[in-house]
């Protein structure tokens, strides 16, 4: 009797595909018990869009642009990883310039991730103000980097062997009195984030991870960096500019969502500063170098730290003009599994804020998923995909 | 037959029926629109609550599977039908109620009351995951503020020594009740930002984590006089919260300036807080509010044994 009284009292939330806190489509499930959140499970695979395939059909160049749109926010990121990884296949070096103006272009974008981030995460938890002050913010961001390339979103700033828009010194002035005035919003976020007694019920000792859990799990980002983990690409392997000028680590030891509002908001802080420095120290010189059509046979991987966490690319090349395989690994992937334990013992209330505490970002993670609950290993190979597609679709068209 | 003739005014006109829909609905448009301001957008223009409306009665509605039809249909209609009733034994414009008898601040509160209950039926009665937690939530949340809003209505009645809006509003036309009560006034605002289930109170239809709580399955007529009961009841409280603490309500300038203040008040509160998790709500209400206005309670008697 009182089994049936406990079950009665529990059932299944579902997040998604379609909810309103998900701005992207995501599958989660949620057994509360009353309010209490008792077991979560995650599925993925309703964004996915086939650009690993798509790319083994397409030149080096063409690809530049379609791995470019696997994410509407980290779009320079992706790009980047890919150069870098070509380039050290065709084993070129970019010029010095080139290389700053990523990096440059790389931080903005991290700065408007994070301010996207930051309203995102304040709507989750019902503080629609600080939602619409801090897009409102992030718009200087995406009005610097129209100016400087022409897009808001797919800046493009990327090719093989260079970049393909020069900064010139109005541009510099824009940027600085951009990033003066971010500064200044950016010390007050951090103001309120630490200081309102509300937001604080809501973000404090709430869905902690401790540095061994974090360690465990192999999150990466802003994420990991909450945690107390020293862990960041641009240091741990400097890449472009990071390799010259080194960028101060930001670590929170607390590991609760506080602690991850907190270390993003340092984070803006630092890349202002960093930003400051690049453009005092921008060298002269060429904007690209030549690079051949068909890339060197060969296998490499690229690592770069995106706004949420570490992008891997591994490339392969068959010495044609197109690839001959590419895997990308975004931060999402690493992160999502954590919030299944994380939300364990929370409030449904506070589901929200844990899952967009990670900042996840479905559509650029999303991959084929095979959900098997025999728990069989079956290698997966190209002819077998080939053939289950070819099924899938005969079955749905008839 | 000119009594019937006055009835009808009353219920289709003034202060009930269009009179009171369009001054729910400009009270609403004020609001949204100081949000915006606040929030820093532009905010809607002074029709849009009146367009929402005409827009959602025209949608379709859609009976979810599994839920009573007739329950479906008419628990908006009483909620609204509530709202609306509560405003016949309160003095809208600064005019006399329109009916009025002693003890008749009970029935009003009561009244205030069933649109809550309606709501939480109806999202039980639609049995969706999102709807049952929502309705959950939103009785919760009715037994957290109700005590210590009843209580803060409760003050201004006990000095006046009486249960009729009306005498209490000749007595507090004396005296500014806000002075002498300051902790019963806003017991009472937050009180009915609670009922109205507005931010920092809205988690029972907290858009990212239950859709739209009790109401989710509603679309169309349903949803549309829902939101026109909530409007309604915001003017209803407003008016009570002038009439009782903000020294009565004596002509229609007083009435606009006095509920817009109050207004106000709301609008703060909503623009700068974070939306309370509905343990945090209960814990609030019972823990402070209730605490608070016993202790203005204890005072009021207090002075008035000495007097």
């Amino acid at each position: 009797m009182m089994s049936t009284i406990n079950k009665s009292r529990r059932f299944t939330v579902p997040i998604g595909p379609q909810h309103p806190a998900l701005k992207e489509p995501g599958h989660f499930e949620f057994v509360v018990d009353g309010e209490i959140v008792q077991s979560a499970s995650v599925r993925l695979g309703y964004g996915h869009r086939g650009i690993e395939k798509a790319v083994e059909s397409r030149s080096w160049i063409q690809n530049l642009y379609l791995l470019e749109r696997i994410c509407g926010i980290c779009s320079h990121i992706h790009a980047t990883a890919y150069c870098i990884g070509v380039e050290q296949l065709a084993g070129v070096t970019v010029p010095i310039r080139a290389q700053v103006i990523r990096t440059i272009v790389a931080e903005l974008e991290r700065i408007h991730s994070h301010l996207l981030w930051l309203g995102v995460a304040a709507h989750e938890a019902g503080f629609d103000t600080l939602f619409m002050y801090s897009w409102r913010d992030r718009e200087t961001i995406m009005d610097i980097l129209e100016t400087l390339t022409g897009n808001r979103v797919n800046y493009s700033v990327n090719i093989l062997g260079g970049v393909k828009y020069d900064l010139l010194p109005e541009h510099n002035e824009a940027i600085r009195m951009g990033l003066d005035f971010l500064e200044e919003r950016t010390v007050h976020y951090v103001d309120v984030v630490t200081n309102d007694s509300l937001f604080l019920r809501r973000t404090q000792n709430i869905a902690v991870m401790s540095y061994e859990q974090a360690l465990i799990a192999g999150v990466t980002g802003p994420t990991t960096r909450a945690s107390g983990v020293k862990r960041d690409i641009r240091l741990d392997a400097p890449y472009l500019a990071y390799a010259n000028y080194p960028i101060k680590l930001m670590i929170e030891t607390h590991g609760d969502l506080e602690a991850r509002f907190v270390v993003r908001l340092r984070e803006l802080l630092e890349s202002y500063q960093y930003i400051r420095t690049l453009l005092d120290v921008l060298p002269e010189g060429e904007l690209k170098t030549r690079i051949p059509r068909r890339i060197k046979a060969g296998e490499t991987i690229s690592r770069v730290e995106a706004p949420r966490g570490e992008l891997f690319y591994f490339i392969k090349s068959n010495g044609t003009d197109i690839p001959d395989r590419i895997h990308i690994r975004t931060p999402t992937l690493a992160n999502i599994a954590s919030v299944t334990h994380l939300v364990i013992g929370q409030h449904l209330a506070d589901v929200p804020m844990v899952l967009i505490g990670i900042d996840p970002c479905f559509s650029c993670n999303d991959r084929m998923t095979v959900v098997d609950n025999e728990g069989s290993c079956d290698v997966w190979d190209g002819e077998k995909l080939r053939q289950y597609g070819i099924e899938y679709y005969q079955k749905r068209s008839t | 037959m000119i009594e019937f003739l006055r009835t009808l005014v009353i219920l289709l006109l003034f202060p009930t029926g269009l009179f009171l829909l369009f001054n729910a609905m400009i009270y609403q448009w004020i609001d949204r629109k100081l949000v915006a301001r606040l929030q820093n957008r532009v905010g809607p223009k002074w029709y849009q609550p009146l367009a929402d409306t005409i827009k959602l009665l025209a949608n379709e509605e859609v009976f979810p599977e599994g839920t009573n039809h007739i329950l479906f249909v008419w628990l908006p209609v009483v909620g609204l039908a509530g709202a609306l009733t509560a405003a016949l034994y309160v003095p809208i414009l600064g005019l006399s109620p329109a009916y009025s008898f002693s003890g008749d601040l009970l029935v009003t509160v009561y009244l205030l009351s069933l649109l809550t209950l309606c709501l939480g039926l109806a999202g039980v009665n639609t049995r969706g995951q999102f709807s049952m937690l929502g309705a959950t939530r939103t009785l919760t949340q009715l037994f957290a503020y109700e005590a210590p809003f009843l209580l803060a209505l409760l003050g201004p009645a006990v000095v006046a020594g009486s249960l009729q809006i009306n005498e209490i509003m000749a007595y507090s036309s004396q005296q500014w009740l806000i002075f002498t009560q300051p902790i019963g006034f806003v017991v009472l605002l937050v009180g009915l930002m609670g009922k109205l289930e507005i931010p920092p109170f809205d988690s029972p239809e907290a858009e990212t984590e239950i859709v739209a709580g009790a109401l989710t399955e509603y679309s169309g007529r349903g949803l549309a006089l829902f939101r026109l009961g909530q409007w309604v009841e915001l003017v209803v409280g407003l008016t009570l919260v002038a009439a009782f603490y903000l020294g009565g309500i004596h002509n229609p300038l007083d009435y606009v300036m006095k509920t817009v203040f109050s207004l106000l008040f709301i609008v703060t509160l909503q623009t700068t807080m974070t939306r309370l998790r509905i343990d945090q709500t209960v814990g609030l209400w019972w823990r402070y509010g209730t605490l608070l206005v016993l202790v203005q309670w204890l005072f009021i008697y207090l002075i008035e044994g000495v007097s």
